[in-house]
């Protein structure tokens, strides 16, 4: 039944198809040019990204090396859950992590259903829209980013990128050479809706916090300007 | 979905009746432009994303033959499998045997507007599956055994009390209040949850097919598409072939332009680029993966005139913007699709006899074509399919003679002139007293809602030539 509608509707596609090759298709493409971006609320790409997280309703921590990070995360854990566990993905950036240094107990692989908190290892961050980019497969479960209350990122600032433009860039190389992830996911804020009489709410199925740990050299000045860009957005009644 | 378009004007003058239903359309068809604009302003160069869409949109439709069959081979290689269907009835058909040859009970689904347009929850219950919608708001208007009001916010015509008393009758989960929107959404989680953790298959839509990797996109801000993906061990996708895009660059520049007309976000909570099953090795994921692409006549309008609606993002700003959506709300199309994307979709999918009416329901103020984000001239479909009414003799016999003899008038401007100079005239002398009719023979369309104001004066030309004559 499918094979026959297939042949169906393939004939119909070519018939209203104009019927180029597939130089002449490509070179057209080609000619269309770049989309534009958005404009970045800072020259700096990392203050950027940074005033784009607060405007999706993240937060964030600025970590100087692996074991404040790990301290950070240590404290936020403790804030919300008065607990030192959490579940990190298999992700070698995690398992190098000092982990004893902010007392955090880690259980690596994918989150059961109730544990409340899950970190994960970021690729990259885009500044256009303040999103952290996961390549999931076998470092990364998907889940460790959906099904935890809240979800803790440590991204480090080196692999910030301008645009959705550049992240393609980045991820192609990956396809082109035959392993490609299973999932590519943006997450720029934590779960949401506005179903209910259009009131955003946080928390509609996965994490109702979405906390970013930069490492690599961010600094806390960065970290003000973002929250004054993001500051005179409210005072103006913007975003 | 039953199609009830042939009912949209009694429809419509039942939502019209409803006063408090009325107010919270006026509500959101104020505050949706207002987000709208302040995100197309803050990107600047919103005009140039537009057209570039519009060129690569149009770009794929003409060459769909070419990128069809690369994202098949793509998606094939990525281990997918990949179904065709021409009806609706066959796109459900191949859904549950899917379903079936899993052992499958459990079905968590994502918003799917092409599975709306199928009708596929029926046919899988009769099926014998429980099929659960996940999305807050389709899950909202499943329990109540309603229909989308919007294609974006489907549960937004009903109010916070009405959702309350609806968990509170289906839910239980014994004594709760419920008061706060976020009791509700708490409430949803907890037992939408339990629906994600026990789905056999998953099932959800897609924004963009990817030719040139054979992933597909998939935009959400609750992350429930995104469960629905990774958490059961079976995953359709169902979509239509109208969504393949060249490039991953092309999907993201649509998501640019799709959150921002929908949401006003540069970018939604989630944006997912799916390739197909799990690895060896990895610990989560559905071990199959299935997409099932639909026709249901979209290859007979990318044939067509009509050809620029594939390009339909589905955003919902033409509704935003549309007086008549406001005016009467999703319901009264009667169909999956509303507003002016409706009017011009529901005739094009099903037949244009029985959704006669929506092509009508239009003011033509030309809202929809200005701020729609993929730049089709809607106005201009909706006229073209009026015209086509015409031609086929479906419009009533009165419009017809109306319209003739005013296309007989129109290429007599001076005939013209002076008629209408003259009924001016005895308007004007009429109504200046009151300054307005309450009855006037042929409209009582107009005069049983409203008064029709009076002339003040004589006619735009009358007035023309007077001026003109004075400056000289």
């Amino acid at each position: 039944m499918s094979s026959e509608s297939r042949s169906r509707i393939m004939a119909k596609v070519r018939g209203a198809s104009r019927g180029q090759g597939a130089a002449a298709i490509e070179s057209e493409l080609a000619g269309m040019g770049v989309a534009p971006t958005a404009p970045l609320p800072h020259e700096d790409t990392c203050i950027a990204f940074m005033a784009n997280v607060l405007r999706n309703h993240g937060t964030l921590d600025i970590a100087g090396n692996r074991s404040e990070a790990v301290k950070l995360i240590g404290q936020y854990i403790y804030q919300h859950f008065r607990s030192h566990r959490l579940v990190a993905g298999n992700d070698p950036h995690l398992a190098a992590m000092p982990w004893r240094d902010g007392g955090v107990l880690p259980r690596f692989g994918e989150v059961e259903p109730g544990e409340p908190v899950a970190l994960s290892y970021a690729q990259w961050g885009v500044a256009e829209t303040g999103a952290t980019v996961f390549l999931t497969g076998k470092s990364n479960p998907s889940r460790n980013n959906l099904l935890p209350e809240r979800h803790l990122v440590l991204l480090d600032v080196n692999n910030l990128l301008p645009d959705l433009e550049s992240l393609w860039r980045q991820i192609e190389p990956t396809i082109e050479a035959g392993s490609r992830p299973r999932g590519i996911q943006c997450i720029a804020g934590p779960s949401s809706t506005a179903d209910i009489e259009a009131q955003l709410v946080h928390g509609a199925h996965g994490p109702r916090g979405w906390h970013i740990i930069l490492t690599g050299g961010a600094t806390h000045e960065q970290l003000q300007t973002a929250r004054a860009i993001v500051a005179c957005d409210d005072t103006l009644g913007g975003s | 979905m039953e199609l009830q378009s042939q009912h949209f004007r009694e429809k419509a003058a039942d939502a019209l009746a409803d006063s408090a239903a009325v107010a919270q359309r006026d509500k959101i068809a104020q505050f949706t432009p207002i987000i709208r604009d302040a995100a197309m302003q803050e990107f600047g160069s919103f005009e140039a994303l537009r057209k570039h869409i519009k060129r690569i949109r149009q770009h794929s439709l003409d060459n769909l033959d070419y990128y069809l069959a690369r994202f098949e081979l793509e998606a094939t290689n990525n281990g997918n499998q990949v179904h065709y269907a021409d009806t609706p009835d066959e796109m459900n058909s191949i859904v549950l045997d899917i379903c079936q040859q899993h052992g499958a009970h459990r079905v968590a689904k994502g918003k799917s507007m092409v599975t709306e347009e199928t009708a596929l929850n029926d046919y899988l219950q009769r099926g014998g599956l429980e099929v659960v919608e996940t999305d807050l708001g389709e899950y909202i208007i499943q329990q109540a055994g309603e229909t989308p009001s919007h294609i974006v916010a489907p549960a937004l015509h009903k109010s916070k009390q009405e959702i309350r008393e609806l968990f509170l009758e289906k839910h239980a989960l014994g004594e709760r209040a419920l008061e706060t929107t976020e009791d509700l959404v708490d409430e949803a989680r907890s037992v939408l949850r339990e629906t994600f953790l026990k789905a056999d298959v998953g099932i959800i839509g897609s924004n963009a097919l990817i030719a040139e990797n054979g992933y597909s996109m998939l935009v959400t801000n609750e992350g429930n598409g995104d469960l629905c993906a990774n958490l059961p061990s079976v995953l359709i996708i169902c979509t239509t072939l109208d969504r393949i895009l060249p490039r991953g660059e092309d999907a993201t520049a649509m998501q640019r332009l799709l959150a921002r007309s929908t949401t006003g976000q540069a970018q939604t909570s989630y944006t997912s680029f799916y390739s197909g099953p799990r690895r060896e090795g990895e610990l989560d994921g559905p071990l199959e993966t299935h997409i099932v692409l639909l026709d249901n006549q979209r290859t007979d309008i990318l044939a067509s005139d009509y050809k620029e609606m594939l390009q339909c993002i589905r955003c919902g700003t033409c509704l935003n913007h549309c007086p008549v959506f406001a005016a009467t709300g999703g319901h009264s199309y009667g169909w999956v699709y509303s507003g002016p994307m409706g009017s011009i979709l529901t005739p094009l999918l099903t037949s244009l006899e029985t959704s006669e009416a929506l092509p009508n329901a239009c003011t033509s103020c030309g809202r929809c074509g200005e701020v729609c984000p993929a730049d089709i001239p809607l106005p201009d479909l909706l006229r073209d399919l009026r015209h086509e009414q015409y031609q086929q003799k479906m419009t009533a016999p009165r419009w017809r003679v109306g319209l003739k003899l005013h296309a007989w008038l129109a290429v007599r401007p001076s005939l013209y002139q002076f008629l209408t100079a003259m009924l001016t005239t005895v308007l004007h002398r009429l109504g200046r007293k009151k300054g307005s009719f309450s009855q006037l023979p042929f409209a009582a369309g107009w005069t049983s809602v409203r008064d029709f104001p009076a002339p003040q004066s004589g006619t735009f030309m009358q007035q023309y030539k007077a001026r003109t004559k004075a400056d000289e």
